[in-house]
């Protein structure tokens, strides 16, 4: 199957029984190669819709501290680009059809070359590439690399997104939208609910514009979370910083449970929803 | 965006799409803005009777009959503030007001920035927050406490290096987050697009001052022009005056920390390889795999592991060069210049001094050197003391 079929397959089939996508993040090799690659398979086991995976980056400037410091410490680790991507073909082998991203800042990309990198994830069975760091008018550079290795270029639109630039994201935009559904960088930090009421009209507007699914990221950490972000209009919520935090707080013997739990409680929320 | 703001392949816009409308504001306001009559007239008062402009280009006679040339020092030490800065933090921070912004953060290294920031922030009455490495902070004390002073927060930075460049991801993770009502009021040539062309325009007054003063004390233009590369503010600053002027050689001075062939350096121009940080494409010391490196300098204000794309571009054209200046050596030319013309300057431009000297005392022999003192060394008294001497 080309890879890009993995996004249409899954979203198409969600649309069908009228869910919302689940898309946890996690960090690759963190807290080390092993209960990375279990964090990865509990989230599959959980029922994840599809997984978003961060390459980590010294200087993660749209993250905040949770994601920041789950990546000093793989940096501390030594656990390289290279490995993150053989990671990355090792959650391909375990599931064939889940699709995956890969969340990456510029420079990994930069240093490795744009066509070996996209080459290289396309064979690791990558499905997406958002560049955290790339907005739309400097995306040429990855653009015909995503084409030829049948690989995804997600982008992001924030609530300050005008309109003429909408246009411009959505024009290059494959597999889904990311919707920064609130101001700041990835954390857990409290939602604000006057912002939040304004979401329905950009999901409209994003709606109208293109018509890849919308997911919802940035400050969704509850269920209750991801219903708000359904009755908006999203197709579905990524959630990571919670995530991190969880697994980091939790008794190692248990981590797995916990984080299952967890992940199934934020499905069950995105089953129920969908209009 | 209007444009990309790019020099050959550096500079550019690499920035998260959520600080998009931050930079499409700020584009449309530097060139709408900052041409105005409003604007200009506002900004050359306040440099003039507040911030102490033109700078005195000074005939350092001492120097030069020791050294065996004619140096001319470019007084940037003698600013409000006591450093270059202080030109870039008043147009900026007007800017700002004249957007409509209530609040102003900053990135601070020396700190030298963020008391330029601090002040024009009161003055201007903006709400003013300045990051601060913690290892920055530990030594640069002084400067800490002037901007408290002054009325600004300092927030301590105890990510990665603990030093400038983490200070600029707090910075703008904070503009992300904030950049409604705020501004990010970026210290040096570097960052994205339209960063390392606004703070050239802001920081040219240097070269432009000094080439009239020059040509008024000595009838010609400068053989030389000298200027240590941090992030690259100053000698941008007095560079692009002489960009055209192609008889006048430009030299920037990096800090070459400990040496560099060791691992504790800020070589960036003579030994980092092409990357893409902070929002902009540069030459970066980094890893094979991109992970970025910590740069080292005695003096914080150069402590930084990329440079100003428009650097970057002038080395591949071949029309500035670059060169460095050991710790040590920064430092023997920090002590010269204090014993031979009583003039204390910043470590930072003493980097700049050392290639000065070793020009004049080389192939620069009898010709001219205008040398940028970009700041007074009164911040840097506990780390001279520290080494002894």
């Amino acid at each position: 199957m080309e890879s890009r079929d993995r996004y249409k397959a899954r979203f198409q089939s969600l649309q069908e029984a009228k869910q919302g996508a689940f898309m946890p993040f996690t960090v690759l090799g963190w807290p080390d190669e092993e209960t990375s690659f279990r964090i990865i398979k509990t989230m599959i086991d959980s029922g994840a819709s599809a997984l978003e995976l961060g390459i980590a980056f010294s200087d993660p400037v749209a993250d905040g501290p949770i994601i920041q410091a789950a990546a000093h410490k793989v940096i501390e680790n030594g656990f390289t680009v290279k490995q993150a991507l053989e990671l990355v073909a090792r959650v391909r082998k375990y599931d064939a059809d889940v699709p995956m991203g890969l969340l990456v800042y510029y420079n990994h990309i930069m240093a490795m070359g744009v066509e070996k990198f996209f080459e290289k994830a396309g064979e690791c069975g990558v499905d997406g590439v958002l560049v955290a760091d790339l907005p739309a008018e400097s995306s040429d550079e990855v653009l015909s690399a995503g084409t030829v290795n049948g690989i995804s270029t997600i982008f992001i639109v924030s609530p300050l997104t005008r309109e003429e630039r909408l246009a411009k994201i959505v024009e290059h935009a494959s597999g889904f939208i990311y919707l920064v559904s609130r101001l700041g960088v990835t954390g857990t930090d409290e939602r604000n609910a006057d912002r939040d009421s304004r979401l329905t009209a950009l999901i409209a507007s994003i709606k109208k514009a293109t018509p890849l699914p919308v997911l919802a990221g940035f400050g969704i950490s509850t269920p209750a979370h991801a219903e708000k972000m359904m009755a908006s209009g999203a197709d579905g919520v990524i959630t990571g910083s919670k995530i991190v935090d969880l697994v980091a707080k939790a008794d190692p013997a248990k981590m797995e449970s916990e984080l299952s739990s967890y992940l199934k409680q934020m499905v069950a929320a995105l089953n129920l929803v969908k209009v | 965006m209007r444009t990309l703001g790019k020099f050959g392949r550096y500079g550019g816009v690499y920035v998260p799409e959520t600080l998009m409308p931050a930079l499409e504001e700020l584009e449309e306001a530097f060139a709408t803005i900052v041409p105005g009559d409003a604007f200009k007239t506002r900004l050359a008062s306040l440099l003039t009777d507040y911030a102490g402009r033109p700078t005195p280009l000074y005939h350092a006679k001492n120097l030069s009959d020791k050294w065996g040339a004619q140096v001319f020092l470019k007084r940037e030490d003698l600013l409000h503030g006591g450093a270059h800065k202080t030109n870039n933090a008043l147009g900026q921070a007007l800017l700002s007001k004249m957007m409509g912004k209530e609040r102003i953060i900053a990135e601070t290294g020396a700190g030298q920035h963020g008391v330029a920031c601090a002040m024009s922030g009161a003055l201007l009455g903006l709400k003013t927050e300045v990051y601060m490495g913690e290892v920055d902070m530990e030594r640069q004390k002084p400067n800490v406490y002037r901007m408290q002073l002054l009325g600004t927060t300092v927030h301590p930075v105890k990510t990665g290096s603990r030093t400038l460049k983490d200070a600029i991801n707090e910075a703008l993770r904070d503009w992300i987050a904030n950049l409604e009502n705020t501004h990010y009021l970026l210290g040096t040539v570097a960052g994205p697009h339209p960063f390392p062309s606004m703070v050239k325009h802001f920081q040219r007054i240097i070269g432009e001052e000094a080439s009239a003063q020059i040509q008024e004390k000595t009838g010609r233009q400068p053989d030389y022009v000298v200027a240590c590369v941090g992030g690259g503010s100053n000698a941008i600053g007095i560079f692009a005056e002489f960009i055209d002027k192609t008889s006048v050689q430009l030299v920037g001075v990096e800090p070459a920390g400990k040496g560099l062939d060791t691992d504790k350096h800020g070589a960036v121009l003579a030994l980092g390889s092409f990357g893409c940080v902070h929002g902009m494409k540069s030459l970066v010391l980094q890893t094979e795999e991109g992970q970025i490196q910590e740069a080292h300098s005695i003096s914080a204000g150069l402590d930084y592991p990329s440079v100003g794309p428009e650097h970057a571009f002038l080395k591949d054209t071949g029309r500035a060069r670059y060169e460095s200046a050991t710790d040590e050596e920064a430092l023997s030319a920090f002590h010269e210049l204090c014993r031979e013309e009583g003039i204390i300057p910043a470590l930072e431009s003493s980097h700049a001094l050392f290639i000065g000297k070793k020009l004049a005392q080389g192939e620069a022999a009898g010709k001219s050197i205008v040398i940028n003192l970009s700041g007074r060394g009164d911040k840097d008294l506990h780390e001279v003391m520290k080494h002894g001497k």
